[in-house]
């Protein structure tokens, strides 16, 4: 039973960090490849926050959450000054150098990994309440983005993809747009470190690198961009996958490279034979229905 | 203070090749202001070193008083500056309704604090934003499509949307390039009357336009540019007449 609670907490985590690295790369049109970074991110600041520092657990989650908003600003505001495209390579440089900071702190637990976490819920309310505490986190999160998404501000974000010149001179000022695109996207990815990491109780900065990039990428690639059921999709069959190979009883030593060939077959399967993803999104903006019934009635 | 635009030694080189020479330039309000001049005369680079696409370097830009040389360009969208591309600039993935609702000034629904603790405020201005743009495509003769993808209007249509799109802003002034290139019919009319009407109310319109017909029409005067220079400023006729100016549009 223990083994199913922790694939249904992953699954629902991999939906927030599908879901919200979508937002990012989809809707913002935002090259960035950091987003485990800030999933790390969130997850160490809890961490150390609940164990170092007696910070309550369920402060310590949104701090963590908090922390990753005020990086992914940090890191977003130079290079989106510059040009769009300097975010890809300020955001590979982020991660790396993170990761090697995390390795190296005193305080960090270092490549071993931070063991000692406090955990949350689980014995006062059982295994199964932090099941529903991270499956309610995953709905919020998917919820939350696609109302942004079908509002006004999806509109603008719309009209930012199409053509930033014409938008910026509407008035609209894309820069703050993209930052604030990112910051959400990272800093929901900073909640689901923390609820990860309040359950498994142990991190190690392997876990967030850049094959953990590629992961969060074919799951959106696959379940379909700019889609709210794609991510979704995505990240669940992408991590029932692996663990449907685990039963095949292969040896550990052919396991590892086995997944990382799938993964990357899989994003180039669908490249070619499926860029829209198994759920394609309509390529028009489409509002929530108050919106277009109000148009109608007008 | 002078209502309108008023650009004072605007000057831009881009390397070797001067794109605006010192130009003194001003469109009062409630006035229409035709740029003639042949391809590469400046006439578009001068709208984007107004719009603010392209920094100036020298030179100075004030809108009713208002100095704008050093904002950027969604500022001086909010201080009433608005233009038309040459080509369009429409945003593919929006309805037309969609399209001009990008265009309104002020939209609280597109700043995510406001989305957040404002959502009162946001249904209301929403609201009265769509009413708006459903006012302005009424006025443009646009109100059957409002519902339709960008890609499914004809092409005189789109012009018209680029222009419906820049009233939304309830412009002080407005730069239209090329309005009329491949429009006629219906729409040609509808973007004339809309212009003229706006230019009633007291906003002050710059044209670039190489159909004569279309500027002679509408514009209460020319000013001809060359190589970056405004080399004339007069009634539309004259400029016309001017043998001088014919060679220099021709070439010889």
């Amino acid at each position: 039973m223990e083994y199913i609670y922790a694939i249904a907490i992953l699954m629902a985590l991999y939906v927030i960090l599908a879901t919200s690295f979508n937002f990012i790369i989809g809707y913002g049109g935002l090259i960035s490849i950091a987003h485990p970074v800030f999933y790390a991110l969130g997850a160490y600041s809890s961490a150390l926050l609940a164990r170092d520092m007696g910070v309550p657990v369920f402060l310590a989650i949104p701090a963590g959450g908090l922390i990753a908003l005020i990086a992914s600003v940090a890191v977003a505001l130079p290079s989106l000054r510059i040009s769009g495209d300097y975010l890809l390579i300020a955001s590979i440089g982020f991660q790396l150098g993170i990761l090697e900071l995390i390795k190296n702190l005193p305080w960090t637990g270092g490549s071993g990994g931070l063991t000692n976490i406090p955990s949350f819920l689980t014995q006062t309310a059982g295994r199964e309440a932090y099941v529903a505490f991270a499956v309610a986190a995953a709905i919020g999160s998917v919820l939350l983005l696609r109302w942004i998404a079908q509002g006004p501000y999806g509109r603008a974000m719309s009209a930012m993809r199409d053509d930033e010149l014409a938008f910026a001179a509407l008035g609209r000022n894309a820069m703050t747009m993209k930052i604030a695109i990112f910051a959400l996207g990272s800093s929901l990815a900073g909640l689901a470190g923390g609820i990860y990491v309040h359950y498994f109780r142990f991190i190690a900065p392997g876990q967030f690198d850049i094959l953990q990039s590629s992961a969060l990428l074919t799951m959106v690639v696959v379940g379909g961009l700019r889609s709210t059921w794609g991510p979704i999709v995505g990240a669940i069959a992408l991590e029932a996958l692996p663990q449907a190979i685990t039963f095949v009883n292969l040896p550990p030593s052919v396991l590892g490279p086995l997944q990382g060939i799938l993964f990357t077959s899989l994003v180039l399967i669908f490249m070619f034979v499926r860029p829209q993803g198994l759920i394609a999104a309509s390529e028009r903006w489409h509002g929530r229905n108050e919106e277009v019934r109000d148009a109608r009635r007008a | 203070m002078l209502a309108g635009l008023e650009v004072t030694n605007l000057s831009k080189r881009f390397g070797g090749i001067v794109v605006a020479d010192a130009i003194d330039l001003t469109v009062p309000s409630g006035r229409i202001v035709g740029l003639i001049g042949p391809n590469g005369a400046g006439k578009t680079s001068f709208f984007n070193l107004v719009s603010g696409v392209v920094p100036p370097d020298a030179g100075r830009i004030v809108l009713d008083g208002k100095n704008m040389t050093d904002l950027k360009m969604p500022q001086r969208a909010r201080l009433g500056l608005a233009r038309t591309w040459q080509n369009l600039r429409l945003f593919p993935s929006l309805s037309v309704l969609d399209n001009l609702l990008i265009g309104a000034r002020d939209y609280p629904g597109e700043r995510l604090a406001t989305l957040v603790f404002q959502p009162g405020r946001i249904r209301r201005t929403g609201k009265a934003e769509r009413l708006k743009a459903l006012e302005v495509l009424e006025r443009t003769g646009l109100a059957g499509i409002a519902d339709t993808e960008i890609a499914n209007v004809p092409f005189g249509q789109q012009k018209l949307i680029g222009v419906a799109r820049a009233l939304m802003n309830d412009p002080r002034c407005l730069l239209l390039d090329e309005p009329m290139a491949g429009v006629e019919g219906h729409a040609y009319r509808a973007i004339q009357k809309v212009v003229r009407g706006l230019a009633e109310s007291g906003v002050a319109v710059c044209v670039v336009e190489h159909n004569v017909a279309f500027i002679r029409d509408l514009c209460d005067e020319g000013v001809f540019m060359f190589a970056g220079k405004v080399l004339a400023r007069g009634d539309v006729e004259s400029l016309v007449a001017d043998p001088r100016l014919t060679e220099l549009y021709f070439g010889t």
